[in-house]
């Protein structure tokens, strides 16, 4: 390759202030996506060597892990200055290569996502030309397949909980109507969603990355899942998820930006645990948007929260392959703690999601919804908690406290100590505005 | 296709709440990438599909939503030139100013059926600028605090002194001090053209932070 490359690249990286990452990289230049990551790695290179000027990086890491015990394939994307201390915890790594360059140095990996949500955008149909993940049979439904699909995903819903994963497509009413788009084009990632969503719900409102390993976690019924993840696995949103996972494990294991690892164990074990309280959110909606991998949806019911703990706590995460991510871990107690976490964060509107998911679940079992609750903790704060709490009120034995984020506030050296957790007015602000003003234009 | 004019199903009233939601989900972004705030109190959030951070603080939140309110009517009536967000050190001199400068064309409309995601789109690059604008300026003293101001056209303040637009949430004349920035130093960030809107934000800052 000529080496016009290394000033396009520089171009990109100190005149426009760009993030440039392996992906967008090869969109744009239209090469194949491992040229695009050597040509990063070169370009790396030759600024180090030449210049001093501050250039940061981030890269890929992939390998098996153990943890516990319990060996997984963890794919992660750390920062520079993480990457040997990732690789060491490794203990077999399979691929590690660059995946942005940038001058700013990122807090948190939000905009690693954003930089590839237009260039894939503009790509849709053939997002996968440059991609090195290939399967022969996996081509696109046909649309008659697809409608298929459809009909039969409403059908189990009514189905006890046990078969989680088409639930979220009966949820599907209280999703925003940026979803009804999504169905179309996304009836083929539609299960894949619903493992993805699932790890969207569990951040309430954070799209993580990080979540989409998570939302692998088990949280949905992982047979029921099996099959469609089989499905997927070729496919485009395989890679998605690829990348999905990578980030997901990767924000857990860059450092700053969750809040929620403050309290928790090492990044392996936030990664681990992050899984697992990711899992907590429900199979979203199957037809949920896939595409965005951080994809948090909103109105994410608290239907999940009704499933039984224990029953989601054992649920395997279906690995079709291994590039997948961890495994649940088995300590429930780990569970627990992951997730107070992501729950108290994943907030929207958890009453009138109860409602919601009463009409669906015609089962005799009694809720769990998210509540919050307000008291002053032992250091005299005013601390509001989410808690499930049983729908009927009729008993709060089942309310377990969690102790997130405030908990862990007074360690930290915040001055001001009365936090809360997110707000659901602010959600619902957001929500009800998005919905408002999309309705507004198709009115029309 | 569509049509509408400003004067039809309160068109203002739509594009001064994208605007307000911008601005908010704006302030929040800045707040955390210039670390005006510990990063604890953010976390991840969606916004046009794509992760941003916000606070998880009420207080804050409920500041920045009623500075907010009272600024959508100016924006409504296109009233509001520039809306600027004040970065200030412990002596409450500014040390770095985000401005975001806004128009609406005079006879808006719109036919566009895309125009919403095309909006979004240009709204994401917004949010992905700010994200990586601290390659661009230095870091700032700590102690930092904020305040946001408004340069309204003509004289529309004098309305908004009139009537409250939320009870005990005055706004007053900003002062020289904070309005003033010695030895500025400018550097563009982004601009967008679009049928509701044109927006550009830049940021001057101070040459000596400390």
């Amino acid at each position: 390759m000529d080496e016009l490359y290394l000033d396009n690249i520089d171009e990109f990286v100190n005149d426009h202030d760009k993030i440039v990452t392996y992906k967008w990289l090869s969109l744009t230049l239209g090469v194949h996506v491992n040229t695009a990551k050597q040509m990063l790695y070169h370009y790396l290179d030759h600024k180090r060597k030449e210049s001093s000027d501050p250039l940061h990086a981030t890269y890929l890491v992939s390998g098996k892990f153990v943890d516990n015990g319990q060996t997984s394939h963890k794919v992660s994307v750390v920062k520079e200055d993480q990457l040997e201390d990732v690789k060491s915890k490794m203990s077999l790594i399979v691929s590690v290569h660059v995946y942005s360059v940038q001058k700013a140095l990122l807090k948190d990996s939000g905009p690693l996502y954003g930089v590839d949500y237009d260039a894939v955008k503009d790509n849709l149909k053939n997002c996968s030309r440059y991609s090195a993940i290939r399967c022969a049979s996996a081509v696109p439904r046909s649309s008659v397949e697809l409608q298929q699909a459809r009909h039969t995903q409403p059908a189990p819903a009514p189905e006890p909980e046990h078969k989680k994963s088409t639930t979220n497509g009966d949820a599907t009413p209280a999703s925003k109507p940026s979803t009804k788009p999504q169905k179309s084009i996304m009836g083929m990632f539609a299960n894949k969603s619903a493992l993805k969503n699932q790890d969207s719900g569990k951040e309430v409102k954070s799209e993580q990355k990080e979540d989409a390993p998570v939302v692998d976690e088990p949280k949905s019924k992982p047979a029921a899942k099996a099959n469609p993840m089989m499905n997927f696995f070729g496919t485009q949103a395989a890679k998605k998820t690829v990348k999905q996972e990578e980030a997901a494990p990767s924000s857990s294991s860059s450092s700053a930006e969750q809040r929620r690892p403050s309290s928790q164990p090492e990044e392996t074990h936030a990664a681990a645990a992050a899984a697992a309280a990711a899992a907590v959110e429900p199979p979203k909606n199957s037809k949920k948007d896939s595409r965005s991998k951080t994809k948090r949806m909103e109105d994410s019911d608290s239907e999940e929260e009704k499933m039984d703990k224990k029953k989601r706590r054992r649920i395997k995460k279906p690995e079709p392959d291994s590039s997948d991510e961890d495994v649940i871990p088995d300590s429930p107690q780990q569970m627990e703690t992951r997730e107070a976490s992501p729950s108290p964060k994943e907030e929207v509107e958890p009453v009138s999601q109860s409602h919601q998911g009463n009409c669906e679940m015609k089962t005799r079992k009694r809720r769990r919804v998210l509540k919050s609750r307000t008291f002053v903790d032992d250091e005299g704060c005013i601390v509001t908690e989410k808690g499930y709490e049983s729908e009927s009120y009729s008993e709060a034995e089942d309310d377990v406290p969690k102790d997130p984020i405030p908990a862990k506030r007074p360690a930290s050296s915040k001055p001001d100590e009365k936090k809360s957790q997110k707000k659901a007015s602010a959600n619902s602000n957001k929500g009800t505005k998005q919905a408002s003003i999309m309705g507004f234009f198709q009115k029309k | 296709m569509t049509t509408l004019t400003r004067q039809d199903l309160n068109f203002g009233q739509v594009v001064a709440d994208i605007l307000c939601e911008f601005l908010e989900v704006a302030i929040h972004l800045i707040l955390y990438v210039r670390e005006v705030y510990p990063s604890g109190i953010f976390q991840k959030r969606k916004k046009y599909n794509v992760p941003v951070q916000m606070s998880c603080h009420p207080e804050l939140n409920q500041y920045i939503q009623d500075t907010l309110h009272c600024v959508k009517p100016l924006i409504e009536k296109n009233d509001a030139e520039k809306v600027v967000v004040v970065i200030m050190d412990k002596e409450h001199h500014p040390v770095e100013r985000f401005v975001f400068e806004m128009s609406q064309p005079p006879l808006l409309s719109i036919s566009s059926d895309t125009l919403l995601s095309h909006v979004e789109q240009l709204l994401r690059a917004f949010i992905l600028k700010i994200s990586v604008c601290d390659a661009v300026l230095n870091n700032n003293p700590p102690g930092c605090s904020f305040t946001v101001l408004v340069h309204t056209r003509d004289a529309a303040t004098r309305n908004m002194e009139k009537v409250q637009v939320i009870k005990d949430f005055p706004w007053i004349v900003a002062d020289e001090q904070e309005v003033h920035m010695q030895e500025p130093r400018l550097i563009p960030l982004k601009t967008m053209t679009s049928d509701i809107v044109k927006m550009q934000l830049y940021v001057e800052e101070r040459a000596q932070k400390t």
